[in-house]
C-alpha cells in the first residue's frame, strides 16, 4: 500500500474535519449508510455527505411500511439536497437496489460528484459472457460475474416453472438469494451516469477518488484485490472456477428453457396419462428434492462469490477510523490480512478502528477472526474508547439455525454485544425510527 | 417377458471407453465390457442397478429402455460400434452406458474381495439417473439410494456426465465404499474426509487404464507442443516413449488432459492436478491440502506414481520388435494388466482398514498387508515396494510402523498374537456367518482386543471372502468382522474417564460421542490373524479427532448426508477452500 496522506503528516493548512456522523438506515435485509463529515472550522466546506450503499431485498413488514423511496426521501432531507459521494460496494440488489426506480431518481437528483465501485464493475471489463474464452483475464472475470447472474436468473426461472416439484421452504430461499443476485441493470446504469462520468473503479491499494470531496480525510481501499493481486493466492484452480460458472450458466439456460433434452425420444406413456409408473413413485419426488437443494447450493455459492467483489474502505477522519466492509467475506479479506506485501501497515491501521460496519449482515464468515483479533478497542466494560459496531440485517432470511449458518450469526452478535457498543438496525421501529445516528469527534 | 436362456454367465455391452472427447479418426472411442448376464427388465433394471431416466430440471420421464431379444431369446447389445449420433442423442445408449459401467465397477469389487458386495444403501438396487438435472455435477446420495448424473451444454455438444467412464466409476465407488465402511462418511479427520474422494478417483482412473483399447490409443499420443510430431509406425511404439518420465508425461498427463476438457467443470481437473503433483513430504501438513478433494489428490498422486514405476519396470523387460521399437499391443496389455492388478490390490485393502477414523497411513498398511496375504512373494514386479516408496515420497508412512507398538518390517500390520485365546467354545462354522456368535467371541476377548469395556459394542458386518492366490492358484479363505464401539459422554468426562485431552475452548458440558472399533481378520480355521484397531482407548488419536472436529465446527453444524457429495464436488469445481478457523 502506497504511503498515505495521513492526518499525522498533513500540513497544518489542510482543512481539518471536526466531527463524523454515521447514520445506519433501517432497510430490512440490505445496507444503507450515510457518512457525514463535518468541517466546523471551515464553513465554506460545511458538511460532506457520502452514501454507502442503498438497497434491500426485504424491507421490514411492520408499520409504517416503508419503501426505499421513503429512505431516499429521508436522505434528501438530512443532506439538504446534496450528496457529495456515493459508494456502491458490490452489485447485489440489497446494496444497490435503491439506485434504481423512484429511490434512484431521488438519489440521482442529489447530484453526487463522485461514485466509487469495485474494479469488477468497470464497464471496460464487461464482455460477452457467452464467448468461450474472453480475451483478457479481466474480461474472463467480468464474464464470470455475468455468468453468475445468469445462473441466478435461470435458477429462478427453473423453480418457478417446477413449482410443484420443489418444496416451498427451499423455493423461498432460492427466490430470496436468487433475486438478490439478478442483474440490477437500471441501478448499474444510474451509478454510471449520476456523477457525470466521475466514476472510480478501485482495488486494494488504489486511491479511492473520494479524497476530492472529503478534504483532510484519508481513505484506504483494502479490498477487493485486483486479479493480479489475487493471483498471488490463487492458482490454476481459480481459472477452473471461471470455467465452472461458464458451463453452469449454459446448464442454467438449458434448464430455464424447459426444453426436453431428447425431443425425439419417447416419453413415459404412463406419465403422459398423469400418473407415475409404480416403480418410479418412490424415487422421482426424491430426485425433485435433490434438484431443489442443489439449486439452493448453487445460488448460495454464487452469492458468496459475488460478495467477495465487495469494496472494503477504511476512512481516517482525524484520529477516528471507520471501517465499511460491504459484504466482503474471508476470501476477499485474505489478501489484505495475509498476503499483501505491505500487510503489516494494514494490520496496524486496523488495530484502532473506532467504527465497524459489520460485514455481510452479520454472517458467520464476513468478520474474519484475524480481523476481530486485531481490534484493540474491544472492551468488555463500557468505556469512552470502546469501538462501535453496527449490523444492518433482518433475521430469518438467510441461512439456518440448525446448520449454524443463520444471519446474523448468534455467536458473532454475542461477541459484538459483549465487547463493543453494538447496534442493530433490527431495533429500529416506529414512524421516526429511520436510522441509528452516531457521532464521533474527530480529535478526541 | 420370459427370462432368457443362460448360455454364459456374462454378456458384452458397448460403452464409451472414456468420454466422447476421446476420439480416433473422428469416431468416439468405444469398447465392449463384460457384465453379468442377468435378466434385465425395462430401465434397464437388473438385480443391483435400476436405471430411471428422469430429468428433474424439466420434469421429463423418458420411456425406460427395453432390450431387444434375438430369436434364441437372448438379450442383444443393440449398440455395437455406435456412431457419434447414437452416442450423443440416444438415451437408450446412455442407459446402457451407465448400467454397464456401474455393473463393471461392482464386478471389479466383487472379483477383488471374493464375495458379493453391498451398496451403502438399505436396498439392493441402486437407482441411477443418467440425465438427473441440467447441472455440471454428478454424485452419490445414500439417503436417496441413487447416483445422479447431470448434463450441460459444452462448447460444441451437450456434455453428458453419464457418458464419462471415470465419472461413473468414481460415483459408483462412493456407493461401494459406503457399503463396506459405512462410518467413513462420518466426519473424523482430514484424511477420512479425503479418502472417499481420493480412493474413488484411484478406482476410476485405474478402471480406465485397465481398458486396453484406451491405453492402446493414447499411449504416446503427442500432446501440447509435441502435437505436430510424427507418431510411431503402425503397431509399434518407441522404446523412448515408455521410460518412466515419458510414461508419466503421456499416460498420466496425456490422459489427464484428454479426460479433463469440458468435464473439468465437473471434476475441476482433479486428475490433472494429481498427475502434476511432484513428490514432497510437506503436503500432508500443508493447510492448503486440508480440503477433502485437494487432500485426496495426494493419495491419487502417490498411487499413480507407483503405477508408473511398476509399469516402466515391466516394460523394460519387454523385447524389442525392431531397433528402438516395442510392440504397441503388448505395451498396452502390460499397462492394462498393471492397472488391473493395482486396482484389485486397492479394493482388497478395504477389508484391512479399521472401521472408523481412517487415515492414509492405515490405508497404506492395509494395501500392503492384504496383498501380502494373497501373494507373499513381491519380487517379480515389486508392487508393494513401489507403493511404499511412492507413498513415502508424498509423506505417507505405513500406519503399522507409527502407532501399533513395534514397527513392522515392510509396513505390514502386525500379525495378531492370539496366545491364550480361548477357542474351546467357539463354533467355527457359525463364527463366519452369525453376528451373535462373533459378538460372543469378541466379548470374551474384549480386553486383548483393546476394546473399551464399558462402550456400546456391536458387530456391524461379518463377511466371508474366498480369493484365489495369483501365484499358486490356491484359495485364500478369510472372514472379516467389523466391530464398532461408541461412548456418549460430556467433554468434562474425557480426561477422568479416558485420559483424553479436551480441546482447550470446548465447553465442559458439551455432549460428545466417541467412536472406536476394530476390524478382525480370521483365517480359514477361525483364528484371529489381524486385529486392526482404532480404539476408543487410544487417547492420542481420539484427542486428534476431537481437536479436528471441534476446530472445523462439526459439533454445532448439522449437515445433510444427501448433499454431502454434491457439496464436495461443487466446492471442488468452484475452488472454495473454506477457512473455517476464520468463521463464527
Amino acid at each position: 500500500m502506497k504511503p498515505c496522506d495521513t492526518p499525522a503528516n498533513r500540513p497544518d493548512t489542510a482543512p481539518r474535519p471536526s466531527k463524523t456522523t454515521v447514520r445506519s438506515y433501517q432497510v430490512g435485509f440490505g445496507d444503507c449508510f450515510l457518512l457525514s463529515v463535518h468541517y466546523d472550522d471551515n464553513p465554506d466546506i460545511g458538511t460532506r455527505h457520502i452514501l454507502i450503499d442503498c438497497g434491500s431485498t426485504a424491507m421490514p413488514k411492520y408499520k409504517p411500511v416503508r419503501s426505499l423511496r421513503d429512505v431516499a426521501d429521508n436522505i434528501r432531507s438530512v443532506t439538504g439536497g446534496k450528496l457529495h459521494g456515493v459508494v456502491a460496494t458490490h452489485r447485489h440488489k440489497d446494496h444497490i437496489g435503491g439506485f434504481a426506480g423512484a429511490a434512484g431518481d431521488i438519489i440521482m437528483a442529489l447530484q453526487p460528484e463522485v461514485v466509487v465501485q469495485p474494479w469488477t464493475e468497470d464497464p471496460t471489463a464487461q464482455v460477452d459472457a457467452r464467448a468461450p474464452v474472453p480475451a483478457s483475464r479481466k474480461g474472463l472475470h467480468a464474464a464470470t460475474l455475468m455468468n453468475m447472474q445468469k445462473v441466478a436468473d435461470c435458477a429462478l426461472q427453473e423453480v418457478r416453472s417446477r413449482k410443484g416439484a420443489i418444496a416451498s421452504g427451499v423455493r423461498d430461499q432460492i427466490e430470496f438469494i436468487g433475486d438478490d443476485n439478478l442483474s440490477n441493470k437500471d441501478a448499474v446504469e444510474n451509478l454510471a451516469a449520476m456523477a457525470n462520468g466521475n466514476n472510480h473503479y478501485v482495488h486494494y491499494g488504489m486511491t479511492s477518488g473520494l479524497e476530492e470531496v472529503l478534504p483532510g480525510v484519508t481513505i484506504h481501499v483494502l479490498g477487493p484485490p485486483s486479479l493480479e493481486q489475487s493471483d498471488q493466492v490463487l492458482s490454476q484452480r481459480s481459472r477452473d472456477a471461471d470455467e465452472f460458472w461458464h458451463f453452469q450458466a449454459a446448464a442454467g439456460r438449458s434448464a430455464a428453457s424447459q426444453k426436453r433434452l431428447f425431443p425425439k425420444a419417447d416419453i413415459c406413456s404412463t406419465r403422459q396419462k398423469g400418473r407415475l409408473p409404480i416403480e418410479t413413485r418412490w424415487f422421482l419426488p426424491r430426485l425433485d428434492r435433490i434438484r431443489g437443494e442443489q439449486l439452493l447450493q448453487i445460488v448460495r455459492s454464487l452469492d458468496h462469490a459475488m460478495n467477495n467483489t465487495s469494496l472494503i474502505l477504511l476512512f481516517e477522519v482525524g484520529r477516528r477510523k471507520f471501517l465499511f466492509a460491504g459484504d466482503a467475506q474471508i476470501e476477499n479479506w485474505e489478501y489484505c490480512l495475509k498476503t499483501a506485501s505491505d500487510r503489516q501497515s494494514v494490520l496496524r491501521l486496523l488495530e484502532d478502528v473506532d467504527f465497524y460496519k459489520v460485514g455481510h449482515h452479520g454472517s458467520l464468515n464476513a468478520t474474519p477472526k484475524t480481523l476481530w483479533n486485531l481490534f484493540r478497542k474491544r472492551n468488555k466494560t463500557d468505556s469512552p474508547e470502546r469501538m462501535s459496531t453496527v449490523v444492518s440485517t433482518m433475521g430469518g432470511k438467510h441461512g439456518s439455525d440448525s446448520r449454524g449458518t443463520e444471519v446474523p450469526r448468534r455467536k458473532l452478535t454475542d461477541a459484538l454485544k459483549e465487547e463493543t457498543d453494538y447496534l442493530t438496525t433490527q431495533t429500529l421501529r416506529g414512524k421516526d425510527a429511520f436510522f441509528h445516528q452516531q457521532e464521533f469527534d474527530a480529535w478526541v | 417377458m420370459e427370462p432368457e436362456p443362460r448360455k454364459s454367465s456374462t454378456r458384452r455391452l458397448t460403452i464409451v471407453a472414456q468420454d466422447p472427447s476421446v476420439t480416433i479418426n473422428n469416431r468416439i472411442l468405444t469398447t465392449q465390457v463384460e457384465v453379468p448376464a442377468e435378466f434385465l427388465a425395462r430401465g434397464p433394471c437388473g438385480s443391483r442397478v435400476h436405471v430411471i431416466d428422469y430429468d428433474s430440471s424439466t420434469g421429463t420421464l423418458y420411456e425406460p429402455f427395453a432390450y431387444p431379444v434375438n430369436p434364441e431369446g437372448a438379450l442383444e447389445d443393440p449398440f455395437s460400434r455406435p456412431n457419434k449420433r447414437t452416442v450423443m442423442t440416444n438415451p437408450g445408449f446412455h442407459a446402457q452406458n451407465v448400467y454397464a459401467i456401474v455393473m463393471r465397477t461392482l464386478g471389479r469389487f466383487e472379483y477383488a474381495l471374493g464375495r458379493r458386495v453391498s451398496w451403502g444403501i438399505p436396498g439392493h438396487q441402486l437407482k441411477v439417473a443418467p440425465h438427473a438435472f441440467a447441472d455440471a455435477n454428478a454424485f452419490y446420495s445414500r439417503e436417496d439410494e441413487c447416483l445422479a448424473f447431470g448434463y450441460f451444454p459444452g462448447e460444441k455438444d451437450m456434455v453428458f456426465t453419464c457418458l464419462s467412464h471415470d465419472v461413473i466409476a468414481h460415483e459408483t465407488c462412493h456407493a461401494l465404499i459406503d457399503g463396506l465402511r459405512h462410518h467413513f462418511m462420518t466426519p473424523s479427520s482430514p484424511d477420512q474426509a479425503a479418502f472417499h474422494e481420493g480412493f474413488s478417483d484411484i478406482v476410476a482412473l485405474l478402471s480406465v487404464f485397465a481398458l486396453r483399447d484406451v491405453v492402446h490409443a493414447l499411449l504416446d499420443r503427442p500432446t501440447g507442443a509435441e502435437a505436430g510430431l510424427a507418431q510411431s509406425p503402425e503397431g509399434l511404439i518407441k522404446r523412448s516413449s515408455v521410460t518412466m518420465e515419458a510414461l508419466k508425461h503421456s499416460v498420466l498427463l496425456g490422459l489427464a488432459e484428454q479426460m479433463g476438457q469440458e468435464l473439468s467443470a465437473v471434476r475441476g481437473r482433479a486428475l490433472r492436478q494429481s498427475a502434476l503433483l511432484s513428490p514432497a513430504g510437506s503436503y500432508m501438513k500443508d493447510p492448503a491440502y486440508m480440503e477433502p478433494h485437494r487432500r485426496g489428490e495426494i493419495l491419487v498422486a502417490a498411487m499413480l506414481n507407483a503405477f508408473i514405476r511398476v509399469l516402466s519396470e515391466r516394460l523394460r523387460g519387454l523385447g524389442s520388435v525392431s531397433e528402438n521399437y516395442l510392440n504397441r499391443g503388448r505395451v498396452a496389455e502390460e499397462a492394462a494388466d498393471c492397472a488391473a492388478y493395482l486396482l484389485t490390490m486397492s479394493i482388497r485393502a478395504l477389508d484391512y482398514v479399521p472401521p472408523v477414523h481412517l487415515d492414509f497411513r492405515d490405508f497404506l498398511s492395509a494395501l500392503l498387508t492384504a496383498d501380502h496375504e494373497i501373494r507373499p512373494d513381491d519380487s517379480r514386479y515389486q508392487y508393494r515396494d513401489s507403493l511404499r516408496q511412492s507413498f513415502d515420497r508424498f509423506g505417507i508412512t505405513p500406519g503399522a510402523a507409527s502407532y501399533a507398538g513395534v514397527p513392522t518390517p515392510d509396513g505390514l500390520w502386525n500379525r495378531f498374537d492370539d496366545t491364550g485365546f480361548n477357542y474351546d467354545c467357539v463354533h467355527f462354522e457359525d463364527l463366519g456367518r452369525d453376528r451373535d456368535e462373533m459378538f460372543r467371541f469378541v466379548w470374551e476377548h474384549r480386553e486383548r482386543l483393546a476394546l473399551a469395556p464399558d462402550a456400546y459394542t456391536e458387530i456391524v458386518s461379518l463377511r466371508r471372502c474366498h480369493r484365489i492366490a495369483p501365484d499358486d492358484g490356491f484359495p485364500l479363505r478369510e472372514t472379516v468382522a467389523e466391530c464398532r464401539q461408541r461412548v456418549q459422554l460430556t467433554a468434562a468426562e474425557l480426561q477422568p474417564l479416558y485420559g483424553i485431552e479436551k480441546p482447550p475452548d470446548m465447553p465442559a458440558s458439551l455432549q460428545l460421542t466417541l467412536h472406536g472399533g476394530t476390524t478382525l481378520i480370521f483365517d480359514e480355521f477361525g483364528r484371529v490373524k489381524f486385529s486392526i484397531s482404532n480404539s476408543i482407548l487410544n487417547r492420542e488419536r481420539q484427542a486428534d479427532h476431537l481437536r479436528y472436529l471441534w476446530k472445523y465446527g462439526y459439533f454445532d453444524k448439522g449437515a445433510s448426508l444427501r448433499q454431502r457429495f454434491s457439496r464436495i464436488h461443487l466446492r471442488r469445481s468452484m475452488d472454495l477452500a473454506k477457512d473455517i478457523e476464520e468463521e463464527w
